[in-house]
């Protein structure tokens, strides 16, 4: 038993972290929130260039070849800013889901491409009829002559105005099946429009008319495009939990400084039993997500069966997120509020990867299931 | 990171080794009543008889030093252990032992080299069973202002005053114990801790009459006693870490009472709960079938495996000597009251069944009625599901000018 990560993990957190600070301030990040400019830019640039979004696709596809946990270490670290833009979606949920069910030609077109960031493939997968069921997908894929037209509107698809290629969840045209298919973004007939609120990088896209070469199409066919999208997305979920460990972590840190250093009645706030409970409920949250996350990951390099271990984190990760930053709210009152303070930042995020996957909700039924109930 | 000991080659023979000894040694009569209330004289000669064998085998103290009387084995050892004794629903020691884990922890950290020699042996190869004494009618969460008096006369101390809450049915052989040294020296600085013989004349155990007698030990103490000090002569020898200096002692004390040692394994009560789920029907469907019930019981689930992720990684950090924090008062306090949300969710998705251990009538060998009371009488022991708070923010560095630090653990 050793909980602790490896001396080069630790040399890779600090790396991320020092990273991070340096190119992501909080004024990048509140910029880039304003402008939804995330990507392209210039430190989304240099964060592809350091090669960490190959860091789990294998070597033989252009990437690092890094463990579960390296990477649940480099994630949760961009998960302290909130750091945004299609890291996950592209190069870790895509990724995963090309290594699933993609033919070897797809692999090693697509893979290096991710890895090097040339390439931004955002799955597009929930509908009108929100949900991550197959059930819920309308959009359909015709044969079209020599190519595949693609037909349909995805609605609440995260980080659709960063793609430079769509990965969408599509029906066969006789209904039976649904699979994958990569739209490039600028193909005509494909509009994103991003939804304006309380949504993180929330868009819709709207599929018109669009033609797709066959070669497009995930593993060759519609049949088999699922399952590949459900394996990436039992092979996402951990590395997300990483991402919201570290926001959590940030949440606290910025609760426990602000309750240290304001002021009222005479006294820091922290002194009043009334704030501690905020902190405490917000520490107990964080660490919860902590160690249900790096469980999972360590059961996933391990090669253990992980679906229960998956379920759990997501439904308490995604939950201690949601809650450390109403916990902050509490902490913070009024400041909190203020954009320029910073917090609002991760309350925003907080809600988009809550249902981001599926909400907790979903996993605890997952987990029931999977737990043989 | 690993989350399960590594067990080389040579551990796994020590497992087979353990699982072997155990078949030989465990008393097939060693039964589990669901309130040890119930279990009586002959369960706990049953225990200490299994006690005392795991003690001379080194292995009721497995990480201690063999110098005295431990086992001197690797954590991982003590984790085989640990999950061997498990499987037969018993824990380490085998029964009621709060003053031989506290007091035996303190000893190492603050005792003499005689006290060791004299004390630890006897601890560590389950010769003893000890019983933890601080709170008082008057001093419960506030532990500091103990008023039982210690006074010094010639090589003795004379001890006089009353404690509550203490220990388990069938007695003891040492009362770890926390005293006033002085009357009139600044608080914190005027404490003292004994290991009395509990022989001596002038020492009354009466039983008290609770709702049950709940224990963070993890062996169900039985009953809890008041235990009444007049004019009771302890050698001053028996007095561990120095006259005024009990404090200091108490942190390391306190520090494994509030969570801190960690603990491995995981909670019975839910597999249980399944279990009666599943074979338990409601309008002609499994209660797991229900839509409700299978809410309620995940969120148990859940809660009890980040119950079980605090309690590892305590585990880990104290016998890897990283430095803690808040971890301990953190999981004493989820666990508190995670145990007092389940026992909300079984009387909901049980209904009456769970408030009674009638033969006939009442669910789960009367186990689920023994939980709705002892969930409730747990956050109290050890220091209150408040106090942990309390703890927390200091640790966090909120509470108090300056940040508290983390009890000596050995």
């Amino acid at each position: 038993m050793d909980l602790a990560l490896t001396p080069e993990q630790e040399m890779l957190k600090s790396a991320v972290r020092g990273f991070i600070q340096q190119e992501y301030p909080k004024n990048v990040l509140l910029e880039m929130a304003e402008s939804g400019d995330a990507v392209p830019s210039e430190p989304w640039q240099k964060l592809v260039e350091t090669g960490w979004m190959g860091i789990l696709i294998p070597q033989e596809f252009g990437g690092e070849g890094g463990s579960f946990t390296d990477a649940g270490v480099m994630f949760e670290e961009l998960g302290r800013g909130p750091v945004p833009g299609p890291h996950i979606s592209s190069s870790v949920l895509s990724a995963f889901a090309i290594m699933a069910g993609g033919s070897d030609v797809q692999k090693r077109e697509w893979l290096p491409a991710i890895a090097r960031g040339e390439r931004l493939l955002v799955p597009a997968v929930t509908e009108a009829d929100y949900s991550w069921h197959p059930e819920d997908v309308h959009a359909v894929a015709r044969s079209n002559g020599s190519g595949v037209q693609v037909d349909g509107v995805k609605v609440y698809v995260f980080d659709a105005t960063f793609a430079t290629h769509l990965l969408c969840a599509v029906r066969s045209e006789n209904g039976n099946d649904v699979g994958l298919v990569m739209v490039p973004a600028d193909s005509p007939g494909v509009s994103v429009r991003p939804l304006e609120g309380f949504g993180w990088n929330l868009a819709e896209v709207r599929l018109e008319n669009v033609s797709v070469d066959p070669s497009n199409v995930l593993g060759g066919s519609i049949a088999g495009g699922w399952s590949a999208l459900i394996q990436g997305i039992g092979n996402t979920i951990p590395i997300l939990c990483a991402y919201q460990v570290g926001a959590c972590q940030a949440v606290y840190e910025m609760s426990v400084e602000y309750s240290r250093t304001r002021v009222q009645f005479g006294t820091p706030i922290g002194r009043f039993q009334r704030v501690q409970d905020h902190i405490i409920n917000l520490v107990n949250q964080l660490d919860a997500a902590r160690w249900t996350t790096y469980e999972t990951l360590w059961k996933m390099d391990a090669g253990r069966e992980a679906t229960d271990s998956i379920h759990l984190a997501k439904a308490v990760g995604s939950t201690a997120y949601h809650e450390a930053c109403n916990f902050a709210h509490e902490v913070h009152a009024g400041v909190g509020s203020m954009t320029e303070y910073g917090l609002t930042l991760h309350t925003a995020a907080s809600r988009t990867l809550y249902h981001y996957l599926g909400e907790p909700r979903v996993h605890k039924r997952l987990l029931a299931d999977t737990l043989g109930l | 990171m690993d989350f399960e000991p590594r067990y080389t080659q040579e551990q796994e023979e020590f497992r087979q080794e353990v699982r072997e000894w155990l078949k030989d040694n465990v008393s097939p009569d060693i039964s589990h009543p669901a309130d040890s209330a119930k279990s009586g004289p002959e369960q706990y000669d049953l225990r200490r008889d299994l006690g005392r064998r795991l003690g001379s085998k080194g292995w009721l103290w497995a990480t201690a030093p063999e110098e005295y009387g431990g086992g001197g084995l690797s954590l991982d050892h003590a984790v085989v252990l640990e999950e061997e004794v498990d499987s037969y629903g018993l824990t380490i020691p085998p029964y009621y032992d709060s003053g031989g884990r506290l007091g035996g922890a303190s000893i190492m950290v603050w005792g003499s080299e005689e006290q060791k020699q004299e004390f630890l042996p006897k601890i560590f190869r389950g010769e003893v069973r000890t019983w933890q004494l601080l709170t008082e009618p008057e001093a419960g969460s506030d532990v500091a202002s103990v008023k039982t008096r210690a006074e010094r006369n010639g090589d003795e101390y004379v001890i006089n005053g009353q404690k509550v809450f203490v220990g388990s049915d069938l007695g003891c052989d040492y009362m770890w114990t926390l005293t006033c040294t002085d009357n009139e020296a600044p608080r914190h600085q005027n404490l003292g801790w004994f290991m009395i013989p509990a022989d001596l004349p002038g020492i009354t155990v009466q039983p008290m009459d609770l709702l049950i007698a709940g224990g963070e030990s993890g062996a169900g103490s039985g009953v809890k006693n008041t235990v009444y000090f007049d004019n009771v002569r302890v050698p001053a020898f028996n007095l561990v870490g120095g006259e005024n200096e009990g404090w200091k002692v108490a942190t390391t004390h306190l520090e494994l009472e509030h969570g801190s040692g960690g603990r491995i394994g995981r909670n019975w009560m839910v597999d249980n709960l399944f279990d009666y789920c599943r074979k338990t029907n409601r309008r002609g469907e499994p209660l797991t079938k229900d839509p409700d019930v299978r809410d309620r019981l995940i969120d148990i689930y859940m809660e009890a495996e980040v119950a079980r992720l605090f309690n590892l990684r305590n585990y880990w950090m104290r016998h890897s000597k990283t430095n803690l924090t808040y971890e301990g008062p953190q999981a004493s306090y989820f666990r508190k009251m995670s145990g007092l949300r389940m026992s909300t969710a079984i009387l909901d998705i049980l209904g009456p069944s769970a408030l009674t251990h009638d033969e006939t009538w009442g669910a789960g060998n009367g186990h689920m009625e023994s939980h709705q009371r002892s969930a409730i009488v747990a956050i109290h022991p050890g220091g209150t599901a408040d106090i942990q708070k309390v703890i927390m923010a200091r640790r966090i560095g909120i509470g108090r000018e300056v940040r508290e630090r983390a009890g000596a653990l050995a």
